[in-house]
């Protein structure tokens, strides 16, 4: 184009009925705007249609971003709430516009023309722009038309012109002012305040949405500047673009992979059209979806084809890779969109040439042939990052795994809570309430099994006390394996008989601590490893679903006898085998009386029981010995020598040690010999190595006597309880049944040959006239009998759950649940023997 | 330190973290679903194992 418009310096500034009547026909378009300004540039009472002013001038210059012909925009509020857009694109042609000075009768250039013509912006150089913003189409003469004045300055081929406008209609000429090596147009303008009931400029509104453009056009740099009281200046520069966009949003939430996966592609539409898609996306560690829409930078608030497009790709590339990846073994029923977009934040930005909308504010993209082009290139792309990048695709279809396991839990679970409702009032056939229905005084026992259960149900008080028997479920996995579980229908019915709902609020659960119906919850399971099971499950159950009942100690686990033993006529229930040892003990030094050989001390009473007690430790040490060295020469070495640390290190008292050793173990054991003794140095220890060799075939194996073994702790605790008994004097012992002392003369002794001896007399007395019972399972156990031991406020013990206990309960139960087989094996099979102590 | 139970990642437990044993409510779902699902089994043998009964005889003959 040429400058075919003459300049001509201006004088004062025209009024507007001086310009000519040749412009009638083109103001009267404009005073359309100015009576119902409403239809073109919305409200003129709230703001928006004031604002609405600033983002048509603006597209202008975005749209010259976008033809590649603009980098810079300067948006300036001056002090009385005029603005400047000011932008380097190629200037609003000067020259003369034909068609329509030919209509006119006069010489109109292109520029007075588009502030001046409704909708004339897109009716000259079409091709010029591919896409455009067109955000409301109304054009700038719409701005002109309910501006008080409008300033234009272009710089285009080597000059620079300027024109005036007041109210639409222009005062001035284009005229040339100056020179210039540059491009560009600004347009400063003040609103009517005949139009606008109010003027004020938000900087909050323009700066929210430049920033957002020049988040949509990489590279655009759009300056804010604020002249008005106090003054700010803002540069929005993201090169980045969507990238930054997208990690801005993400910015607080944790993103799950370090960077943003970003996608740009076009494509030819079947109409010929072509059409860019851009997205940026990153998943973070939240639950939401957050994804905005924008077509030629128009937000559609409401989405549309492109994002239909997008959702429908992601949903065939998570499928395509969790399917050859071999990840969708614990989601039966696949994905869902909802699934996968969890915790997804995108920007999808469409370049479309003439987009269709579902209406006047654009908030929904209806071009159909967007959704297949959106579709294609998301998933040529995105498939191709998975591929580029197995770790993080692993990492973001397994979160939507996670999603769909959530989604499908929360199902599972109002499941058996409706179930569980529905079952409440036949509940009655299982849970055997209580009368109270103060969570303060109401107690609730879990009893392991249905005899067991019933005999709780008769033995209970029902005033306070509700009983519910629950059986762990077990599966027959293999023919060596059964698994033990806690059923479906258990849990349901335990969570029905809590009555506290299950789930956490967060995920559309509904537990609440405040409805439980009892505060006092005892787990009652057999003292065997099957209870043991059970009671694992429970409490891990119990800790992680409703840990606050822990947290509150709520949780409390029985303690049934494992014993009731009778005597005469006492009738005692003990809960454990220490609780037995130490009965036997009690009963075995009453009315008794030893004594060493020699001038040593009469033992009765407490320091009797004392010592009693403590062979009995050695008894148990030496089981436990017995592991590196044969118990019964080992017991021989430290009866016979009191052989220790510092013996074992001097060969004299070594040597000196071996005859009384043989001595002892040819007396005790003959059917072991012939039997060898050797005596080696160990030069790294000082100390001397015995070996001692009994006859092969014989019940006895070969013991080394060395430094290691006699500095176990096994071995120390042997050597000290050998050195308590040697206080009391030499073997053999002497006991007198004090009972049967008669008229001040001391009753006959019987004799004891060693400790071991002593010991066992002991014990054997103790056990005289008592009958046992080991219970092996609560059912054994009589209602009265329930009652008396378990029951019974007055009488029971329960330990308390404390969240620590719970903590270390399910560190076990990780373990026994866990994916590795091996550690999982070892680990049951060193605790498989005391797995009775696992929990508490 | 501790980990979450489902997803494995690094925890803190009560009263820091109100998910505790899990990471988040979401973990805690997961896991709820497990057991709704009777997904956590415990593996034993056929025969229960009994106590090993304290050798009262102590170390006599009988004790192999």
């Amino acid at each position: 184009m040429t400058t075919e418009v003459e300049a001509t310096p201006s004088t004062a500034p025209a009024t507007p009925g001086t310009y000519g009547s040749e412009s009638i026909t083109v103001l009267e378009g404009l005073e359309a705007v100015r009576k119902r300004p409403g239809m073109y540039i919305g409200d003129v009472h709230d703001g928006s249609g004031l604002h609405h002013l600033v983002w048509e001038v603006v597209d202008n210059a975005v749209d010259e971003h976008l033809g590649g012909y603009c980098n810079k925009m300067d948006v300036i509020i001056h002090y009385d709430s005029s603005i400047t857009v000011e932008d380097n694109g190629r200037g609003i042609p000067v020259g003369k516009h034909e068609e329509h000075s030919k209509k006119l009768g006069k010489d109109v250039s292109a520029a007075e023309l588009v502030m001046t013509v409704l909708h004339a912006g897109g009716k000259f150089d079409h091709s010029s722009y591919k896409v455009s913003a067109g955000l409301h189409g109304v054009g700038v003469s719409a701005v002109n038309a309910v501006s008080e004045i409008l300033k234009l300055e272009i710089k285009r081929e080597g000059h620079v012109y300027a024109q005036e406008y007041r109210r639409g209609a222009p005062v001035t000429k284009l005229e040339v002012i100056g020179d210039s090596d540059k491009t560009g147009t600004k347009i400063t303008f003040k609103p009517d305040t005949e139009i606008f009931s109010n003027t004020e400029i938000s900087y909050g509104i323009l700066a929210s949405r430049l920033r957002e453009l020049s988040y949509l056009n990489a590279g655009f740099v759009i300056t804010l500047t604020d002249e008005r009281d106090g003054g700010r200046t803002e540069v929005f520069e993201y090169k980045g673009g969507i990238r930054e966009f997208v990690e801005l949003l993400n910015k607080e939430k944790e993103p799950e992979h370090e960077k943003v996966i970003h996608i740009v592609a076009k494509q030819i539409a079947e109409n010929g059209s072509e059409v860019q898609i851009e997205v940026a996306l990153q998943w973070n560690a939240t639950f939401s979806e957050q994804v905005f829409c924008y077509t030629n930078n128009i937000h559609n608030k409401d989405g549309g084809t492109h994002l239909t497009g997008f959702r429908g790709a992601l949903t065939r590339v998570f499928n395509a890779y969790g399917t050859s990846a071999n990840l969708f073994k614990e989601v039966k029923n696949g994905l869902t969109g909802e699934d996968i977009r969890e915790g997804l934040t995108a920007v999808i930005s469409a370049m479309v040439p003439d987009p269709s909308f579902d209406s006047q504010t654009k908030s929904k993209l209806v071009s159909s042939e967007v959704k297949s082009i959106t579709e294609s290139v998301v998933v040529e792309k995105l498939g191709q990052y998975f591929e580029e990048n197995p770790q993080i695709a692993r990492k973001i279809v397994e979160k939507a795994i996670l999603a769909a396991k959530a989604r499908e839990a929360a199902r599972k679970a109002r499941e058996v809570v409706r179930k569980g409702a529905l079952d409440y009032n036949s509940l009655s056939g299982k849970l055997a309430d209580c009368q109270s229905r103060d969570p303060q005084q109401a107690e609730l026992y879990i009893v392991e099994g249905d005899s067991a259960g019933g005999s709780a149900k008769q033995g209970r008080d029902r005033k306070f006390q509700a009983i519910l028997p629950l059986r762990g479920k077990i599966l027959n996995v293999e023919r060596a394996r059964l698994d033990k579980m806690l059923g479906s229908a258990e849990i349901g019915t335990l969570i029905a008989a809590l009555g506290a709902g299950i789930g956490t609020p967060e995920q559309g659960g509904s537990f609440d601590i405040e409805k439980l119906r009892y505060h006092q919850i005892v787990l009652m399971t057999d003292a065997d490893v099957d209870g043991s099971h059970i009671r694992t499950l429970l409490l891990t159950f119990f800790y992680r679903q409703m840990p606050q009942i822990i947290e509150r100690g709520y949780l409390y686990i029985a303690q049934p006898p494992l014993y009731r033993v009778k005597r005469g006529k006492t009738n005692l229930y003990l809960k454990d085998q220490a609780a037995l040892d130490r009965f036997f003990l009690e009963h075995g030094v009453e009315g008794v009386a030893v004594r060493a050989t020699g001038k040593g001390p009469t033992l009765t009473g407490e320091p009797l029981l004392r010592l009693a007690e403590r062979m009995r430790l050695f008894r148990r040490a030496l089981s436990k010995i017995d592991r590196r060295a044969d118990a019964k020469i080992v017991a021989a070495v430290l009866r016979s020598a009191a052989l220790g640390k510092a013996e074992l290190r001097e060969r004299k008292k070594v040597e000196a040690a071996i005859p009384p050793v043989r001595a002892m173990l040819e007396r005790k054991y003959p059917d072991i010999f012939p039997l060898s003794i050797d005596v080696g140095w160990d030069p790294e220890h000082g100390a001397a190595i015995i070996k001692i060799t009994p006859r092969p075939g014989s019940n006895a194996r070969e013991t080394i006597i060395d430094w290691n073994l006699v500095e176990s702790a096994e071995y120390e605790e042997l050597y000290s309880i050998d050195q308590d008994v040697r206080s009391i004097g030499p073997a053999p012992y002497f006991l007198r049944d004090t009972k049967k002392d008669k008229d001040g003369a001391e009753a006959e002794e019987t004799q004891a040959e060693d400790a071991d001896a002593l010991w066992d007399a002991i014990d054997l007395r103790g056990r005289k006239g008592t009958s046992l019972q080991r219970y092996k399972g609560l059912g054994e156990m009589n209602p009265d009998q329930l009652w008396e031991t378990t029951l019974d406020p007055n009488a029971r013990v329960m330990l308390q759950v404390r969240l620590d206990d719970a903590v270390q309960t399910d560190q076990i139960f990780s373990v026994l649940m866990g994916d590795h087989v091996e550690p999982r094996r070892a680990f049951i099979e060193t605790n498989a023997l005391n797995v009775r102590n696992l929990d508490i | 330190m501790a980990t979450c139970a489902v997803c494995k990642k690094n925890i803190q437990l009560r009263p820091e973290n109100a998910f505790a044993p899990f990471c988040s409510a979401r973990c805690r779902q997961v896991d709820l679903g497990k057991w709704l699902n009777e997904e956590y089994r415990i593996p034993s043998g056929p025969e229960e194992e009994e106590d090993p009964q304290v050798d009262l005889n102590g170390t006599n003959e009988e004790r192999d």
